[in-house]
């Protein structure tokens, strides 16, 4: 494997330390940022009501929802019932990371053929600041999508050639054309994406819904991430965990990570010798010391890192059986395509997002990087839809036949779109296209979200949206909604405010969508 | 709408408008006040301002009470909402001390504040119908409440948490709303759950109205018993090792409209009693012996 080759778009650094690991601020002053609140509730409550609700509350992290009636209220004081009788239980995100063209997928631009290498007009652009990869282009050229469009299924909703598969389930999915963000750069629109502000420190939606709604099964992880194996060398990327960080909620919310190697949760298994009783001995020798830690300083990170423990030990059993396969039909191999048996790969994700969903994780977030294509886009992008269309087609189809899309919410996007006009030298063959944050596609399916619809509508050149704008943070209410959850009634007091993952700009249910 | 007495269902009172006397006299239900004032009144100032307690002298759930006014006098001046002390009150900055509603109680919306502007700028009286008066922000449609799914589980926690600890399965509430029922969840630990802990359920039954049954160990047996859980909406029995025998069983859940048999051993004579389910929408029969998924 060769090395990434790197690129002058400011953040496509590859795996890089997140803030926390950045050198010269003290491990204090980050562990002080990051425990100021919970400190500050242990204050205000005392110690006693803190240690009698202590361990009760760590047995499962879903028992606080029905506690026995004799038992004190869980220390959280959290409600997990949702707000309303939810549609969808568990959801699945796709996650595009380096925003594929809509102009290659989803956003057809008839209109755009016989502009092919003329100026885009002034007009359309109103003066609108342009990246530092394109503002010193001597011309924007407007540069047609090199692939064909044809209508698909009962809904006629337009679909690429180069998405041959995901066009066969297009009746189940809801394209929305209209979605925008600020963020013009990878990593703050990532993150926008993920945890609702473009500044890391905040938690992400798995972590929200873990904080708000707790577990499905006490034996997995809430929220699950998987990164994919890179089908493109180029324009990779960087993910780190502050996409899926529990930022201020409790660390137990942030997401474990499943590596695509024989070990998809290191030191899970024991080492040589020690087998599951003395591992349970030494757990609960720790749990002992730490509580004790706990009901002396009171501080609820404790209560947390034996939670921590505890969940490991549960997935010493849940995750062997979790990642083999040999249980799967012939037809999942037809499904999700051979690569599918290859651990790390988009489809091998998947695969095991669907798993996962089964089991009753809440949330799981595919990514798969390097829809980056600033240049050789018509190549680039042929590639990543190559790996990636069976695969997510196999998904919905699967879940699907299993009555499992009813209450599984599927989401398909990256964090924003690309230009109507090529970055570098536009050819008949070849074209660029540079980042594009005023608008740009993605569907979801199942969950309650209405099937076979298109939302939204971009001018000619899917530069300014004409109608029915969607806001991520419009995104994020809306899949909040879904999980039966007001995104304006879940809060979590931080640095003195009632922080919520849509903010406090305006945003609102996408209600239009909503079967 | 409760301030007002409905003299227009009285036969009296329909009479003389039928003689036509008074047809342009609209009093009771029609008027903006009746209408769209006193709900707003109701929700926001009542509680203070009537039988129960009159802050100020000031007494606002009848349209006779508010004209007399309180113990600064009147508070409405018809056609001049600026010099209202009911509009003037209830529109200063939420921290001034005369502000209404007292004691950090929620403002009123913007809607409903125009709506007294509205009220007092036509004359601030009883009569005014509520067509006459233009430009008032539409009402919201009211909110359908949500129907009940079941008996409201609350006063029975203690019961459920008892059978949640003993059988190790989890009933968990579908929202916080007490009459949406319970959601029966085994995800956890599925091989905990078999037929007798579906026999040990029975005494909540009424309460269920999902039970995620997925890879349990429930068998024909324990659907026997499921059939009593009449409350069922929606059934998953994905990888379990129920057959036609047991599944048959299940055509006493009349409620039942999902009905998931996925990568189980029924065939079609299983399934063919359950066409005559009333609500059931869909059967999952994916990796079963019928194939297609049809209901």
């Amino acid at each position: 494997m060769h090395s990434p080759d790197f690129h002058n778009c400011s953040d496509h650094c590859g795996e890089n330390p997140t803030v926390w690991d950045l050198p010269g601020l003290p491990q204090s002053l980050k562990r002080e940022w990051l425990t100021a609140e919970t400190r500050r509730h242990f204050l205000g409550r005392g110690v006693k009501a803190l240690g009698a609700a202590g361990l009760a509350t760590l047995l499962g992290r879903s028992a606080p929802h029905l506690l026995a009636a004799d038992a004190p209220a869980p220390a959280a004081g959290l409600d997990l019932r949702p707000h309303f009788a939810p549609k969808a239980k568990r959801a699945i995100y796709l996650f595009m990371a380096g925003a594929p063209s809509q102009f290659e997928t989803w956003d057809y631009k008839p209109a755009l053929a016989p502009m092919f290498d003329k100026d885009l007009p002034e007009s359309v652009r109103g003066g609108q600041v342009l990246t530092g990869m394109t503002a010193s282009q001597a011309r924007l050229p407007v540069a047609p999508s090199l692939y064909k469009f044809a209508q698909h299924g009962k809904s006629g909703t337009w679909v690429s050639e180069l998405l041959p598969h995901t066009a066969k389930v297009v009746d189940d999915l809801c394209v929305i054309k209209s979605l925008h963000t600020e963020a013009i750069n990878h990593e703050p629109a990532i993150l926008s994406i993920t945890t609702g502000n473009m500044f890391p420190g905040k938690p992400s939606l798995g972590a929200w819904l873990s904080y708000g709604l707790g577990a499905i099964n006490d034996e997995l992880p809430t929220f699950v991430v998987m990164t994919s194996k890179m089908p493109v060398r180029t324009n990779v990327q960087a993910l780190s965990n502050r996409l899926w960080s529990s930022g201020f909620l409790s660390p137990e919310h942030a997401a474990v990570s499943l590596r695509s190697g024989a070990d998809p949760v290191l030191y899970l298994n024991n080492p040589t010798g020690i087998d599951g009783e003395v591992r349970r001995a030494m757990i609960d020798g720790v749990n002992s010391l730490n509580s004790d830690l706990f009901n002396r300083v009171g501080d609820p990170e404790i209560n947390a890192r034996i939670a921590q423990y505890e969940m490991a030990f549960r997935m010493q059993t849940s995750v062997p059986e979790l990642t083999d396969f040999s249980d799967e039909p012939a037809s999942t191999w037809e499904l999700y395509g051979p690569k599918a048996k290859e651990p790390g790969t988009y489809a091998y994700n998947c695969l095991m997002a669907r798993r996962l969903a089964e089991r009753g994780v809440r949330f799981s977030q595919v990514f798969l990087r390097t829809w980056d294509n600033h240049s050789q886009l018509p190549e680039r992008i042929k590639i990543m839809c190559g790996d990636s269309d069976q695969a997510t087609a196999a998904l919905i189809t699967d879940l699907k036949q299993r009555g499992m899309l009813d209450d599984t919410l599927v989401v398909w996007g990256g964090e924003f779109g690309r230009t109507v006009y090529s970055q570098g030298t536009l050819t008949p063959t070849n074209y660029g296209r540079d980042h594009h944050p005023r608008c740009f596609s993605m569907w979801m399916a199942g969950g309650g979200v209405k099937p076979g619809i298109s939302y939204g509508e971009t001018d000619d050149f899917s530069y300014n949206i004409v109608k029915d704008p969607v806001h991520i943070r419009d995104l994020h209410a809306t899949i909040f909604n879904q999980f039966g959850i007001d995104h304006n009634r879940l809060s979590f007091k931080f640095q003195g405010l009632d922080q919520k993952l849509t903010g406090v700009l305006p945003s609102r249910v996408i209600n239009e969508i909503l079967a | 709408m409760k301030s007002w007495p409905n003299f227009l269902r009285c036969p009296a009172w329909s009479a003389l408008c039928a003689f036509g006397a008074l047809a342009t006299f609209v009093r009771g239900e029609d008027s903006f006040y009746a209408q769209r004032v006193a709900p707003i009144l109701d929700k926001n100032c009542v509680v203070c301002h009537g039988a129960k307690k009159q802050k100020g002298d000031l007494r606002l759930d009848s349209f006779a009470e508010l004209v007399k006014g309180g113990k600064n006098g009147a508070v409405v001046k018809a056609g001049d909402p600026k010099d209202s002390e009911l509009y003037v009150r209830v529109t200063l900055h939420p921290e001034d001390e005369d502000f209404m509603p007292a004691d950090s109680k929620p403002p009123l919306k913007p809607a409903e504040v125009k709506v007294l502007e509205l009220w007092i700028a036509a004359g601030a009286d009883d009569r005014t119908p509520a067509s006459a008066v233009k430009g008032a922000p539409a009402l919201a449609a009211p909110k359908a409440p949500t129907p009940a799914l079941t008996a409201d589980w609350q006063p029975r926690r203690a019961e459920i948490a008892a059978l949640e600890k003993t059988l190790g399965i989890r009933l968990v509430p579908r929202s916080r709303l007490g009459t949406d029922g319970l959601v029966l969840r085994t995800a956890s630990a599925p091989g905990l759950c078999d037929d007798a802990t579906l026999a040990k359920l029975a005494p909540v039954a009424d309460l269920i109205v999902e039970a995620e049954l997925a890879r349990t160990k429930v068998t024909d047996a324990g659907l026997a018993a499921l059939a009593t859980f009449v409350e069922l909406r929606t059934l998953d029995l994905t990888r379990t090792a129920v057959t036609s025998t047991g599944v048959a069983k299940l055509v006493t859940l009349k409620k039942l409209e999902s009905l998931n048999l996925t990568a189980t051993a029924v065939d079609e004579a299983g399934i063919a009693p359950l066409k005559s389910l009333p609500a059931l929408k869909q059967t999952w029969l994916f990796g079963t012996k019928v194939g297609a998924a049809a209901p």
